[in-house]
């Protein structure tokens, strides 16, 4: 089944905008992640498509059918959520039967059923136990259950595994993806966790102050980012940002400093830029007399080294080093210009994402794109 | 019974107390010194209870063996004779009766309306606020004050009531002299003022139902009266517990009203334990039977504060 | 139980709370506006006025405290009749007890046989005090084989109210002042007729006093041995011709529709008073301590019988009601002294005829008839005399002087309950008679435990 939003507007004052101009289709059996950090409106969002609170303005279809004024039950998707809202009072069965009861189905239904979701989400053993008699990640597959159980073809998750520790999160990570595939549902995934939406997601909705900063699959954000909020969100170590300023048109590189200037795709007009460098795209030299940058602090992370450098110019980033390289503190080092990066305008637009040669013109079209 | 109690105390059992010989064999010596202490540490609160509770108790339940002359000595010892008397009196036993209709009348009708009203307080509308401040109003009014309230309603001639009655035209209804209406006088009175305090709590439990139950109930398709019976009801299941059990006490318990409105009347129709235990004890000065009294209506609330927990027991489920 | 416990100590240890709080409030007060308090005797006395009575004897106390140096009287207001007896009994030989106490008038025998009181004759015969001019009827209630116990105090009769306005109103001929049942239910019937069932003709409090009277007047015995006149009642009766003659009569006004039921209770005589004041009952028995509250409530005149009596039989004469003043023996001789000084005070005749004047209750001194406060209120309201005139034309004998017996409390309780049957359409001979059954293994018991030997 597929879900699309038309301008979908929320506000609580008819003043300020909770959400504006949301526009997305999703497809049927797609997995979708709607992505932003906290108070980006995306758990308003969801709730807004499962029908718990009103849209204030625009229209929502599923399956090409109008279903902004219907109740939550008519709209035939089931929920997760964040505490999993299971009842305390009910075992696990009859929790995952609840809403199967509610509507007054034929009770040999309810348990072949139930039964079927326990044994698929493989809860079948603690099916008599109450919910606070199981473990955190237990819960979390109960609630699943419930939504197996409901049949319905959309499932909406609202940050469903924050509550779990990191090792059980990628466990089940993986466990809904299956599940999701295997059900064939059309998944709307609402997540703060950049890898959980990287890792998930067949598409995922970049929220951020009010508004929809992109829609793409993982890659395509990863790489392609339309602005510089969306190409720091995405990744870790977290992107470097570099503040540069053109003087004059006409200028073809944007220097940092004489070992380190970024070439531009076209003429770009005077003003200040940002540079946007992953981790990961720097390469350091070390022991040279050309050196315009001291080290400030070294992480291990086992695959990695995440070095933390200080520029001549007092500008601060990070660098992912794959090699044990005998860097030692304060050292003095050259950063060279990457071959990878990203230019954005002065309001954190892209301009340019520099890959492989010098002048790429695809990518270049593909970026300026993305920002209009 | 007993492996239920087993069960019930097993996460006690885990961390009671290592017994005296366990903790000698660890190298802890109790010796004489340290039951001094403890004597020391308890002797204040045993005394206070000695004096104010554990005596009153043992005295009444003395005197209960006993009739008293004029000065409330007890003089001759007549074994159970008072407690045959009482509950072979007709008088006692409608009392009993009386008692037992209004204390469940009023647990059920405090306890039904205490939860509608914080259901109907629960809504998000314009002007709650005043509404739940007025709901939970009754809290602060004493007994005196409510007594006249009612007592003007209830007026036989310039009452509230009455004016309604004959503005209907209806046959005027003699709210505190005839027998039946005025143990629902009695009755209405007391809920009302029992009400402030069991809305407030209701009010607490029900905000403190999560939220994200009810909407994933309503996602499941559950109707609001489904949610009702399924979910808040469950939800509050202990504070239901908790408040039958107060409330059932404290009606046993009702003095205050019953004194200021009938004065157990009319034809004993009010005159419920505690009433005469009072009368007896403190009008005619019959200690002895007002002591029988007391210890019946103590095992009369024990039992059914013991058949509230053996049937509740059940239905509080988390 | 504990429950139980905890609300009654509760209750009790607020009492005594509030009662140690009256004696700092009275102690700081007297000391500051009597400079000589010091040299003084200080004479504690329990008392149970509100309303204009409390008013008054302050007065008698304030004016009694400066009219001489030997005694400071402190009056201290105890709560209600009942609960008061419970209290003296309760002090008695601790220093929270007083050494002059008022208490009602069915506490007598209760009082008397604690043994915790002087008798006042003692100091009758120690001053040669003239009692004779002292109200005979109220004397005998208080005494015990010609020994006065203690002094009537606060005194009232029995009496039937009646709105004379709203009679002449509906053009009704007044009850005569010495009124039949038959000739009450003939006003009674016709009020409520004539106004169309708008004003209720009669209103009986259920109250045992009155069922007492009714008895008394008929001159027929509650309890036996002379209603305790000459020995510890072993028995009462309730179900007798007399009660049901009365219990009759009120039945008969039931049914006719013109009696008005307001229970029992001081919520009862609220309602009862209001409902007249406000022209929606005719007549009604009450005491004659609420003729002032009366008459200063309606401009509509207010007319005054003697309590009704048997048809075809003469009154013998009702007994008095109220409160009369105890010396405890547990005080010094000079305590004991001053209350007895203070009691003589309040019974001169120009206290008395101030009493009468400001509260109904009536002046049992013979010489306050003469005084001229009292001549005055006779002017104003020529009514207020018929109280007066019940008690001086009654001479007492054994069924007219109060019931001498312990446990009336309880007596009252039963009688009322058997009222309130009858009020409601019960059956008057079984109401009476389960009455009187229990009332009987109440006296038996009492008996027993009282060690009475018969």
């Amino acid at each position: 089944m597929s879900i699309e939003l038309k301008n979908i507007a929320k506000t609580y004052d008819n003043n300020s905008w909770i959400l504006k101009g949301i526009n997305t289709r999703i497809k049927t059996g797609e997995f979708f992640a709607i992505v932003g950090p906290s108070g980006c409106g995306k758990s308003t969002l969801l709730r807004m498509i499962a029908g718990l609170i009103p849209i204030s303005s625009g229209d929502l279809q599923i399956d090409n059918h109008s279903v902004t004024n219907l109740p939550p039950c008519d709209r035939n998707l089931t929920m997760v959520f964040q505490d999993y809202a299971l009842f305390p009072f009910l075992d696990v069965e009859a929790n995952v039967g609840f809403g199967l009861k509610a509507r007054k189905m034929d009770v040999v239904k309810i348990e072949e059923r139930v039964a079927n979701a326990l044994a698929l989400v493989d809860l079948t053993a603690v099916k008599k136990r109450k919910p606070r008699e199981l473990s955190g990640g237990q819960r979390q597959r109960v609630a699943l259950a419930r939504a197996i159980a409901s049949d319905a073809k959309i499932c909406l998750m609202d940050e469903p595994l924050s509550n779990l520790d990191a090792q059980l999160r990628g466990k089940m990570r993986s466990e809904i993806r299956e599940l999701q595939q295997r059900l064939g549902l059309t998944l709307i995934y609402v997540t703060h966790d950049q890898i959980e939406a990287m890792t998930m997601a067949d598409r995922i909705m970049v929220l951020n102050e009010q508004q929809v900063q992109q829609v793409g699959s993982p890659a395509e954000i990863y790489q392609y980012p339309a602005n510089s909020f969306v190409a720091t969100f995405f990744g870790t170590p977290r992107m470097n940002l570099l503040k540069a300023h053109c003087t004059q048109i006409h200028n073809h590189s944007l220097v940092i400093d004489p070992q380190l200037s970024f070439p531009t795709p076209f003429d770009l007009p005077a003003g200040d830029y940002f540079i946007g460098i992953r981790p990961q795209s720097f390469t350091i030299v070390a022991q040279i007399s050309k050196a315009n940058a001291t080290i400030k602090n070294i992480e291990y992370l086992g695959t990695e080294f995440i070095v933390y450098v200080e520029l001549d110019n007092g500008a601060k980033i990070r660098i992912a080093a794959a090699k044990q390289s005998s860097l030692s503190l304060n050292e003095r080092i050259l950063v060279k210009t990457p071959e990878d990066f990203l230019i954005f305008d002065h309001a954190g637009r892209a301009i340019s994402s520099m890959k492989g040669t010098q002048k790429n013109g695809r990518t270049t079209k593909q970026a300026v794109q993305t920002a209009q | 019974m007993e492996e239920q109690l087993n069960k019930q105390f097993k996460p006690l059992n885990k961390i009671a107390i290592p017994k005296l010989q366990k903790l000698k064999k660890i190298g802890y010596d109790v010796n004489a010194k340290d039951k001094i202490y403890a004597f020391l540490f308890l002797g204040p609160s045993l005394l206070i209870l000695s004096i104010f509770v554990f005596y009153p108790m043992l005295r009444t339940l003395y005197l209960s063996f006993f009739l008293t002359n004029t000065l409330g000595k007890p003089t001759v010892f007549v074994g159970f004779n008072n407690y045959v008397n009482l509950l072979t009196s007709s008088t006692y036993l409608n009392s009993l009766k009386a008692t037992i209709t209004y204390v469940i009348a009023v647990s059920m009708l405090t306890l039904v309306l205490g939860i509608l009203l914080a259901q109907a307080a629960s809504k998000k509308i314009a002007g709650i606020n005043f509404f739940r401040t007025i709901f939970s109003g009754t809290m602060g009014v004493s007994v005196s004050v409510a007594a006249i309230f009612w007592l003007f309603i209830f007026n036989p001639s310039v009452g509230l009531l009455d004016q309604v009655t004959t503005f209907l035209h209806l046959p005027t209804i003699n709210w505190l002299t005839q027998p039946g209406w005025a143990m629902l006088a009695v009755i209405i009175s007391t809920v009302w003022m029992n009400l402030g305090f069991t809305f407030l709590i209701f009010f607490g439990a029900l905000q403190s139902v999560p939220k994200f139950l009810y909407e994933a109930a309503e996602i499941e398709g559950a109707s609001k009266s489904y949610q009702f019976f399924h979910i808040t009801f469950p939800m509050i299941s202990p504070t239901i517990f908790f408040i039958s059990i107060i409330t059932l006490i404290e009606s046993f318990k009702s003095f205050g009203l019953i004194d200021l409105m009938t004065a157990g009347g009319p034809d004993n129709a009010t005159n419920l334990m505690v009433y005469r235990i009072y009368q007896d004890a403190f009008l005619s000065g019959n200690y002895g039977s007002a002591s029988t009294q007391s210890v019946i209506l103590a095992i009369i609330i024990s039992l059914f504060t013991l058949m509230q927990f053996k049937l509740l027991e059940k239905k509080v489920t988390y | 139980m504990k429950y139980l416990r905890h609300f009654l100590e509760f209750t009790f240890y607020i009492r005594k709370f509030l009662l140690a709080a009256l004696i700092f409030l009275a102690t700081v007060s007297s000391f500051g506006t009597q400079a000589s308090a010091k040299t003084r005797t200080k004479i504690v006395f329990w008392h149970e006025m509100t309303g204009p009575a409390q008013v008054q004897l302050n007065k008698f106390v304030n004016n009694y405290n400066q009219s001489q140096s030997n005694y400071t009287v402190i009056p201290q207001f105890e709560g209600n009749y009942n609960e008061a007896v419970q209290k003296i009994l309760n002090t008695h030989g601790t220093s929270a007890s007083p050494a002059l106490f008022q208490s009602m008038d069915i506490s007598t025998n209760q009082i008397a046989s604690s043994g915790y009181t002087t008798p006042v004759q003692k100091f009758i015969n120690e001053d040669n005090y003239d009692v004779s001019k002292i109200s005979s009827i109220a004397r005998a209630f208080y005494s015990q084989n010609g020994k006065q116990l203690s002094m009537p105090f606060n005194t009232s009769q029995p009496v039937l109210y009646y709105n004379a306005s709203l009679l002449k109103k509906y053009k009704i001929t007044p009850p005569p002042v010495d009124p039949s049942y038959s000739d009450i239910t003939r006003v009674a019937k016709q009020l409520y007729q004539h106004s169309d069932k708008k004003v209720k003709g009669l209103s009986i409090e259920i109250y045992g006093w009155f069922f007492e009277q009714f008895l008394a007047n008929s001159g027929t015995s509650l309890a036996n041995n002379n209603d305790g006149h000459s020995g510890t009642p072993t028995s009462v009766s309730f179900d007798n011709p007399a009660a049901i003659a009365a219990m009759k009569w009120i039945q008969t006004n039931i049914k006719n529709g013109s009696f008005m039921n307001y229970g029992a209770g001081t919520n009862a005589s609220t309602n009862e008073m209001a409902s007249f004041l406000s022209g929606k009952l005719g007549m009604f028995l009450q005491s004659s301590a609420s003729i002032s509250q009366l008459t200063a409530g309606t401009k509509d005149k207010i007319g005054v019988t003697y309590y009704p009596h048997l048809d075809n039989k003469k009154a013998n004469g009702v007994s008095i009601g109220g409160a009369s003043l105890w010396i405890s023996n547990d005080k010094s001789l000079q305590e004991q002294r001053g209350a007895w000084e203070f009691i003589k005070y309040l019974m001169s005749p120009t206290n008395q005829a101030s009493w009468q004047s400001a509260t109904g209750y009536l002046a049992l001194n013979k010489g306050s008839q003469n005084e001229p406060v009292l001549q005055k209120l006779y002017q104003h309201y020529p009514s207020s005399k018929v109280p007066s005139l019940q008690l001086s034309k009654t001479s007492p004998n054994n069924t007219n002087s109060g019931v001498f017996m312990q446990g009336l409390i309880q007596e009252r309780t039963s009688v009322q309950t058997a009222m309130e049957q009858i009020y409601n359409g019960g059956n008057i001979r079984q109401a009476l008679q389960e009455a009187e059954n229990s009332m009987n293994s109440a006296v038996k018991s009492a008996n027993k435990a009282n060690k009475v030997q018969n």
